[in-house]
């Protein structure tokens, strides 16, 4: 997904109305966003926060310290190994790392929703998309946390739906 | 449904198993159902059962909003894997009051009117209590050989195709790919079909209806369940 395009979604599930409009720089078209009293702001993480910031949602940044610290942590990790990265193999080393982090949480800060969930989604959505059912079980954390989010009101938007069978089949494939 | 024993290992194993996917006991939210199970279960889990713990802490921090969460808290039997029996029914429907008759009978008539209305709807329940216990459903077991054109075919891509094809009464099982030579693979896939809703012919239709990837289709064994 282009950045300026993610970034209209961001703001259609903070249910902000205005839609800003985004250039590009550079050839890997990081955003830019113009804001009316103020710097330019470039990053497509910047950007998001400040949109959060925008709509006062300030929560989905993190509330202890330790909190906001494991949203940027994620929202760099998104910047990236994700971003960027087509190989097959950068993706399975992603997803074998988020599994095994997920094991224990039901939200990536722990049990929060917060930004770093959102840009997460959207960001291995693509990928997520392409899974096979084998794949699907084999990083089952994975699945589980992106059938949660993509189920939460107003992230998913236009978005496909990703089919994750309630059955496992494969039981041996932990 | 329901867990068994949730005091026991065995349990606590299904709960965990039941939770591996899902980030709740029911639906998308918190709710209720949560609340229930949460409360059946004795204390966190052993580290072992990590989405069960996972689900725990989770839940206990939803501790101070226990009573607001949405739904309605039902039997324990209730909740959890749909093909595990219930073995929580205690006598849950509640036993009717046997004094219906007014001792201090006023008006006779009434009485009379009161008594039968009391026996058409015992009567009611009755009847859908039996409706409810499922009929016998004959089932089969079939195993399917799917081959494709060639070595090259993305026998991954055949997979979703033959798992996309749904049906009342229809199942898929586990499957795996069995070389044949030339390094041809085919695909051996199980499922599980009512005999009276899905017939090995309407499954040949729809697979080979995938001509790019499926060159045809055996039924390889076929059994009673």
């Amino acid at each position: 997904m282009a950045a300026a395009a993610e970034l209209t979604l961001l703001e259609k599930s903070l249910g902000l109305s205005k839609g800003n409009k985004y250039s590009a720089q550079g050839e890997r078209q990081i955003p830019v966003l113009q804001t009316n009293s103020g710097p330019s702001l470039t990053g497509l993480t910047t950007i998001a926060a400040h949109l959060v910031k925008q709509a006062n949602k300030d929560y989905l940044l993190g509330s202890t310290a330790e909190e906001k610290a494991v949203v940027q942590q994620w929202l760099e990790y998104r910047v990236t190994r994700v971003d960027g990265h087509c190989s097959k193999d950068d993706i399975r080393a992603v997803l074998k790392d988020l599994n095994s982090y997920l094991e224990d949480k039901v939200y990536l800060t722990g049990y929060n929703f917060t930004l770093a969930d959102i840009l997460l989604y959207y960001g291995l959505h693509r990928f997520i998309v392409d899974l096979t059912v084998q794949e699907k079980e084999k990083y089952l954390n994975v699945s589980r946390w992106f059938c949660h989010i993509q189920h939460c009101p107003g992230i998913r938007q236009h978005l496909s739906s990703v089919v994750f069978i309630k059955n496992r089949l494969y039981t041996n494939s932990q | 449904m329901g867990f068994g024993d949730l005091k026991s290992p065995a349990g606590l194993q299904m709960l965990n198993d039941y939770l591996a996917d899902k980030s709740y006991i029911e639906g998308d939210v918190p709710s209720q159902a949560d609340v229930a199970v949460f409360e059946a279960v004795s204390g966190p889990p052993p580290a072992a059962l990590c989405h069960a713990l996972r689900w725990c802490n989770y839940i206990r921090s939803y501790e101070k909003e226990k009573a607001s969460l949405p739904g309605v808290k039902k039997a324990l039997g209730k909740y959890g894997p749909a093909n595990v029996e219930d073995t929580t029914e205690s006598g849950a429907t509640d036993s009717k009051d046997d004094d219906d008759t007014d001792l201090f009978g006023s008006d006779e008539e009434e009485e009379r009117e009161e008594a039968k209305r009391l026996r058409e709807e015992r009567l009611a329940q009755y009847e859908s209590k039996k409706a409810k216990t499922p009929a016998l459903v004959a089932k089969s077991s079939i195993l399917l050989d799917v081959k494709p054109w060639d070595d090259e075919t993305n026998m991954a891509k055949l997979e979703e195709c033959v798992r996309s094809i749904q049906a009342e009464g229809l199942v898929w099982g586990s499957s795996k790919l069995v070389p044949v030579g030339y390094g041809i693979k085919k695909l051996q896939v199980q499922c599980v079909v009512e005999d009276d809703k899905v017939g090995t012919d309407m499954l040949e239709e729809q697979i080979t209806a995938f001509d790019e990837y499926v060159q045809s289709m055996d039924v390889a064994a076929f059994n009673k369940i």
